[in-house]
């Protein structure tokens, strides 16, 4: 079977700084998996090269079968990448982001109506959908960010912290979102984040991730048994200890 | 719907509903000229209407069947103050007390010196109160009385004196024995009307139109640079990068975008200046009487296309360019700033044409102007309306050489990952095109 991804060797330079170090991790399909490192150890960077944001300096990687390098267009036809701290058009609508999004993805089989349904849905945004994303909270905006992201039944969803900055209520919404959907769809999820707790509810496996470098991959639980740890906080510090 | 119109829609919504390009780029305009040319209109009228209806005082010091007669024509018609004073400088004292903006001065010995047949001599005074048009005005309103007056003083005379020797002559060819009429030639055709005319109007006409182009492209290059820097300020380049949608899309999507609302501030601005020019200047219908179709310069079909892909080609390198700088800002506010550079090649050439003729210039000069595309577009316009169309053809075919260059270099910037991680201090054009 195709792994959902299969990033192997995968080295970035930004001219003198080594953000990735030979990174290599494989995503299995219908799985959520979590990159868990410290900010500055890659975990952007990694996303982004799957993404088809960026390319690698060297090693390869491929989202089901596709090389991100080789054929970006035909990734990006199977992705939806929800980058950190992203924004929506601040002089749209929800409604109008949502409707402008999903004019991309639109096919025979799944019209644009369909998909902004789903996302109105998965956004449980409802009447504020009406106004202009400007006066929404920043809660608010990682909720419509996150159905665009979900509502066209993407293959693969790249997640890059996708609770960071927001408050208990609205990171509790947005990882029921993203854990009832992707039960439900059968997405893969690649996500990232520095809350170990957030990783061990939503993800099947994880990889921890330092300077650049893959220091663990396995299942929460398998992780913690590894390292003799009582949470992935502690399994994380221990694999650095050691590596 | 295709990507293309997909992402122009949104540009044109997203630029329309920013408060400062609506209504700095199409609210404006539509405001700011009728309500400068209403301005306009209000103080030119009233300058006029104080010119016609000032009054002025004379001071006479001389008395005669002349001076009589002279009076007699100056009261006639006229609100004259008289002014009783025992000297000039008590009469200019008193003057200065009336509301009279000009004073007559008739120096004793004037209808001595007229019947006598020698130059009998009058001096008028303006009191520039405040500095205005209507002071100097009503000066000249005062001379052309006094030139008129002196004309048929002298027709009189003539005259009489051929009356005396019984010549036949007529008194006013006698006076004026020369006529100058003027003609001009273009484009081999010869109208009888004067060149100085001819050029006003091609002023006024090949002038007009660069400016609108100069506009225009300044707005569109604002839209672009905004367009962009938007996208980075509100994050979302990011996530358009990863869109099914060629990155060719993208850009093309966010230069139709800008130019559709350029279009839109620059109608809009054609708008307003046109009602400016005719509420402003609507006290002198006679500047707008005369069409360049009326001196054979109508500007043909054939013109009116070139012209038009002039701009469109002028407009496109424009935003090309404002999307290459602004690719490496992260804000609106720097890449305005980082664009405003470009106001210097787009003015530039517009102010020197404005003056002159690019073939009177030194060489150098000539040289530097003629490497900025902008020029040329400029002196398309003027040849386009001269139906010089080998100079219109030439001129699209730099700017479009240009543009192809700056859209390549676009593009390159947009296919690459630095559009995402470039930044002002991290420019370098040759690690652009380095092959990984």
């Amino acid at each position: 079977m195709v792994s959902a991804i299969e990033a192997k060797g995968l080295v970035k330079n930004f001219g003198n700084i080594l953000a990735l170090d030979g990174a290599s991790f494989t995503v299995r399909d219908r799985e959520i998996f979590g990159l868990i490192g410290p900010n500055g150890a890659g975990k952007t960077t990694a996303l982004r090269i799957i993404g088809t944001l960026i390319k690698p300096t060297s090693g390869v990687a491929e989202v089901f079968g596709t090389d991100v390098v080789r054929d970006p267009d035909k990734v990006r036809r199977i992705i939806s990448y929800l980058p950190e701290e992203a924004g929506a058009y601040q002089n749209l609508s929800g409604y109008e982001y949502l409707r402008f999004m999903a004019g991309f993805y639109s096919s025979p089989g799944r019209d644009v109506d369909e998909m902004v349904e789903e996302g109105e849905r998965i956004s449980g945004l409802d009447e504020r959908l009406k106004d202009r994303i400007k006066g929404y909270s920043k809660g608010m905006n990682r909720r419509l960010l996150l159905a665009r992201a979900l509502m066209m039944r993407p293959q693969l969803a790249i997640l890059d912290e996708p609770t960071s900055g927001l408050d208990v209520v609205h990171a509790y919404h947005v990882r029921q979102m993203i854990k009832d959907y992707t039960d439900k769809m059968g997405v893969t999820v690649l996500l990232s984040s520095h809350n170990m707790l957030e990783v061990e509810f939503l993800c099947h496996r994880v990889a921890l991730i330092d300077e650049g470098r893959i220091i663990a991959e396995g299942g929460p639980d398998e992780l913690k048994e590894r390292f003799g740890a009582e949470n992935l906080e502690q399994a994380f510090m221990e694999a650095t200890r050691i590596g | 719907m295709g990507s293309l119109t997909i992402i122009t829609i949104k540009e044109v919504k997203e630029l329309v509903r920013d408060p400062k390009i609506l209504i700095g780029v199409i609210l404006m305009p539509l405001v700011l000229y009728p309500v400068m040319g209403s301005a306009i209109n209000i103080s030119q009228k009233s300058v006029m209407r104080a010119m016609i209806t000032a009054s002025f005082a004379i001071y006479n010091e001389d008395e005669g069947p002349a001076t009589e007669a002279f009076l007699n024509y100056l009261y006639t018609n006229n609100t004259v103050i008289p002014i009783e004073a025992d000297s000039l400088e008590d009469a200019l004292i008193a003057y200065q007390d009336t509301n009279a903006t000009t004073l007559l001065y008739i120096k004793e010995g004037y209808s001595e010196n007229v019947s006598q047949g020698l130059k009998a001599k009058v001096k008028v005074y303006a009191n520039l109160k405040s500095m205005t048009i209507a002071e100097v005005g009503s000066s000249d309103n005062v001379n052309s009385l006094i030139n008129i007056y002196s004309y048929y003083l002298s027709i009189n005379k003539i005259g009489r004196l051929l009356e005396e020797t019984g010549d036949s002559a007529e008194p006013s060819v006698v006076k004026s024995p020369l006529s100058i009429s003027s003609a001009s030639i273009i484009k081999g055709n010869v109208l009888e009307v004067p060149p100085s005319a001819i050029f006003s109007l091609i002023m006024s006409q090949s002038i007009l139109l660069p400016i609108m182009i100069m506009v225009m492209l300044m707005f569109a290059i604002q839209m672009a640079a905004t367009s962009i820097a938007i996208e980075k300020e509100q994050k979302t380049l990011e996530t358009l990068m990863t869109l099914p949608v060629g990155r060719m899309t993208v850009l093309s999507g966010k230069l139709a975008g800008s130019i559709t609302v350029a279009i839109a501030g620059a109608i809009s601005y054609m708008i307003g200046f046109g009602y400016y020019m005719t509420s402003a200047f609507s006290f002198a219908p006679e500047l707008t009487s005369m069409a360049t179709g009326d001196v054979g310069l109508g500007i043909t079909p054939v013109g009116v296309l070139l012209l038009g892909v002039n701009i469109f080609v002028t407009l496109v390198s424009g935003l090309a360019l404002a999307i290459c700088l602004a690719v490496f800002t992260d804000n609106v506010r720097s890449a305005q700033s980082l664009t405003g550079f470009l106001v210097i090649p787009v003015i530039l050439p517009a102010i020197i044409l404005m003056f002159s003729d690019i073939s009177m210039l030194p060489t150098t000069v000539q040289w530097i102007l003629l490497a900025i595309p902008y020029t040329h577009s400029i002196i398309a316009s003027k040849s386009a309306f001269l139906g010089n169309y080998i100079v219109v053809v030439r001129s699209i075919a730099y700017i479009s050489a240009f543009t192809v260059a700056v859209l390549y270099l676009a593009a390159r910037i947009f296919s690459t990952e630095r559009i995402i991680t470039s930044r002002l201090t991290s420019i370098s054009i040759k690690g652009l095109f380095k092959r990984r």
